[in-house]
């Protein structure tokens, strides 16, 4: 910067108010007090009207979410009363916390419910994104390159599709007697009698894993791929003099190199562990397999608008999102400790 | 050495090419399995697997076109795919932009009051009981109206109106224009991809929705979706279909011709939405 420059920067600063110290090559500015006192007296109202109109095409956006996201939470107070349909929430008769007491210490449904969600979200993370990240980084190192675009695109299809649409393609392979598999199955020999995929216990948890898999696993590797078309070509090179072959490659250079973008994208799942998708465990759980499908959501939905018990499922759905407002901030605080970024 | 290290890679290139034949076959067989299905003449398939029409019929799509119930479901689901997206974008891009304004008063609030719903959530029945209180309980605007701020969109949008030079925007303040001149005439149309990338993501959501009415609208039959008819189909076909056509078509070839209607815009829009889809995702994972 020249001295006319930095002339410039200094007349500038004077004329919003500020004065300029040099100390040792360096300007400092400060705010005059005066000139503080000057701009505060007309600021607030000024500055509003100024950006009225910023105002206002930020409001339809605050009303929708006062409405829809705000306003709800008000109703966590029902959990605390015991409150029916066709009451009024102000006249229901307060119950304190009985009704988390209900499901903590008198209610069985605990255990199979939070094994249920674990099980079925932690795996079903754990494999999208590990197979995922497989499947990109085989797809990077296929010689075909139509034949990995052909796949590639197909991979991502499912993701766009409705729950709905998943659960009737299931249906159709894997009912019990009209079942493609099943019917297979019994042609070929192998089966004396088709098998209740869709019903038995001991199928739940791989079912619900497997179709979210197999739904999210074309989307999630489109990260890695990008993360692996990222990776400077100079590692290869080297890691080649060095006398790695093909996998020596991919076990010395590109697993590293993923394995950052792995960890952040399975942190930042953390806070919606005890979430499920409704849509699937809606369709998934029914009465045969209710002990081993039924997750916390589904159990929120069963109670509330099924049974009616308003008071009981809002007492859920509270802890479930104080558990995973908790989570994010440690994995938030863990994020910031070890790699200095905010995941939130 | 050099002959071991060939060998290896010619035994990785194989293995590698195998698993990814069997990676296609998994993800595009079920959709061969319900094509081939649906066109297929049902009394003529013995098989389990199917892989190509047996017996080609068009029956099971004439029937299921022929009933007034699904006509009517396509018609609610294309009704909703179109306002939805439409007003999403309204009111999602308008307040995108504002909190990129950091000359705003109050823009970090505004910023944080809209991050937080995506970690504070009210849950089923507390959301429930707002919307039956304000009578959308049964109304078509259920499904438009609680998905019109779309705070993940909203952060996609911000993301991508931060790239945009400064200075474009300085210099049209100069020239005069006001906040709202300013971003509809050109920070919106600058903005093109991401809100094409935005508008898509929220009419594929729309058309997939099936939860909103299952839980808001079960006793309204006159404000049903495609998704959900499809859901229904799986227990009972649709009454009015017509005795005759039940006679040449079973329950599964009928549901699996549905399952090709619902599947067949998105497949129809896919390579747009592949593109932009990708994009969107990089914006997002660059932001996370």
């Amino acid at each position: 910067m020249g001295i006319e420059d930095s002339y410039d920067v200094a007349t500038n600063a004077h004329a919003c108010g500020y004065i300029v110290i040099r100390k040792t090559g360096r300007e400092i500015m400060i705010k005059t007090r005066q000139n503080i006192a000057l701009t505060k007296n007309s600021s607030w109202t000024n500055s509003l009207y100024k950006h009225r109109f910023l105002y206002l095409m930020v409001f339809p956006a605050v009303i929708a979410t006062i409405i829809f996201s705000y306003i709800p939470l008000f109703g966590w107070i029902i959990a605390f009363k015991n409150y029916r349909i066709g009451l009024s929430i102000w006249k229901a008769p307060w119950t304190g916390f009985y009704q988390f007491k209900r499901f903590f210490i008198q209610g069985d449904d605990l255990v199979n419910l939070l094994r249920n969600t674990l099980i079925t979200n932690i795996s079903s993370l754990v494999f999208s994104l590990v197979f995922a990240c497989a499947f990109a980084i085989l797809l990077s190192e296929l010689r075909y390159k139509k034949l990995g675009k052909i796949v590639q695109t197909v991979s991502f299809f499912p993701f766009f599709i409705s729950w709905v649409t998943i659960y009737t393609i299931l249906h159709a392979l894997f009912a019990v007697t009209s079942g493609a598999v099943s019917m297979a199955l019994v042609d070929v020999g192998l089966l004396k009698k088709g098998i209740n995929f869709l019903g038995d216990e001991r199928f739940s948890w791989v079912l619900a894993v497997v179709v979210q898999v197999w739904k999210s696993l074309g989307c999630n590797s489109v990260i890695f791929l990008a993360s692996i078309s990222g990776i400077p070509l100079e590692q290869y090179e080297a890691a080649e003099i060095d006398g790695a072959g093909r996998c020596g490659k991919i076990y010395y250079v590109t697993l590293p190199n993923l394995m950052p973008t792995l960890i952040v994208l399975m942190i930042m799942n953390i806070g919606w562990i005890l979430s499920s998708n409704l849509d699937l465990f809606y369709l998934l759980t029914n009465p045969t397999n209710r002990r081993t499908m039924e997750v916390l959501d589904m159990y929120i939905y069963r109670y509330g608008l099924q049974l009616n018990d308003f008071s009981y499922a809002t007492a859920i759905d509270i802890i479930k999102t104080v558990v995973g407002l908790i989570l994010v901030t440690s994995a938030n605080a863990l994020s910031r400790m070890y790699t200095g970024k905010s995941i939130l | 050495m050099v002959g071991k290290r060939s060998v290896n890679d010619l035994f990785f290139d194989i293995s590698d090419l195998l698993l990814m034949i069997f990676t296609f076959i998994i993800m595009a067989y079920p959709f061969i399995y319900i094509l081939s299905y649906s066109l297929s003449d049902p009394l003529k398939i013995t098989t389990g697997l199917v892989l190509y029409p047996e017996g080609f019929s068009l029956d099971a799509y004439k029937a299921a076109l022929g009933s007034p119930s699904i006509f009517h479901a396509i018609f609610i689901s294309i009704l909703r795919t179109t306002i939805g997206p439409i007003f999403m974008i309204l009111v999602t891009a308008m307040a995108g932009y504002c909190i990129t304004r950091e000359d705003m008063k109050g823009v970090r609030i505004f910023r944080k009051y809209f991050v937080y719903t995506m970690y504070i959530s009210a849950g089923l029945i507390p959301t429930f009981l707002v919307i039956k209180a304000l009578g959308l309980v049964g109304s078509f605007w259920i499904y438009i109206l609680p998905s019109s701020v779309s705070v993940f969109n909203m952060v996609l949008i911000k993301s991508f109106i931060e790239s945009i030079p400064k200075s474009l925007e300085e210099s049209a303040m100069m020239d005069g224009a006001n906040d709202f001149y300013l971003f509809w005439r050109i920070i919106f149309p600058i903005c093109t991809p991401v809100i094409a990338a935005v508008t898509l993501f929220g009419a594929v959501g729309q058309w997939n929705a099936f939860m909103d009415t299952q839980i808001y609208n079960t006793m309204h039959p006159e404000l049903f979706t495609l998704q959900y008819v499809l859901y229904l189909a799986l227990t009972t076909p649709p009454m009015d279909i017509g005795e005759e056509m039940r006679i040449f078509i079973t329950p599964k070839a009928f549901r699996m011709a549905m399952t090709v209607l619902t599947i067949l815009p998105i497949l129809a829009i896919y390579p747009v939405l592949q593109k932009y889809f990708v994009g969107g995702i990089m914006i997002g994972a660059v932001k996370g």
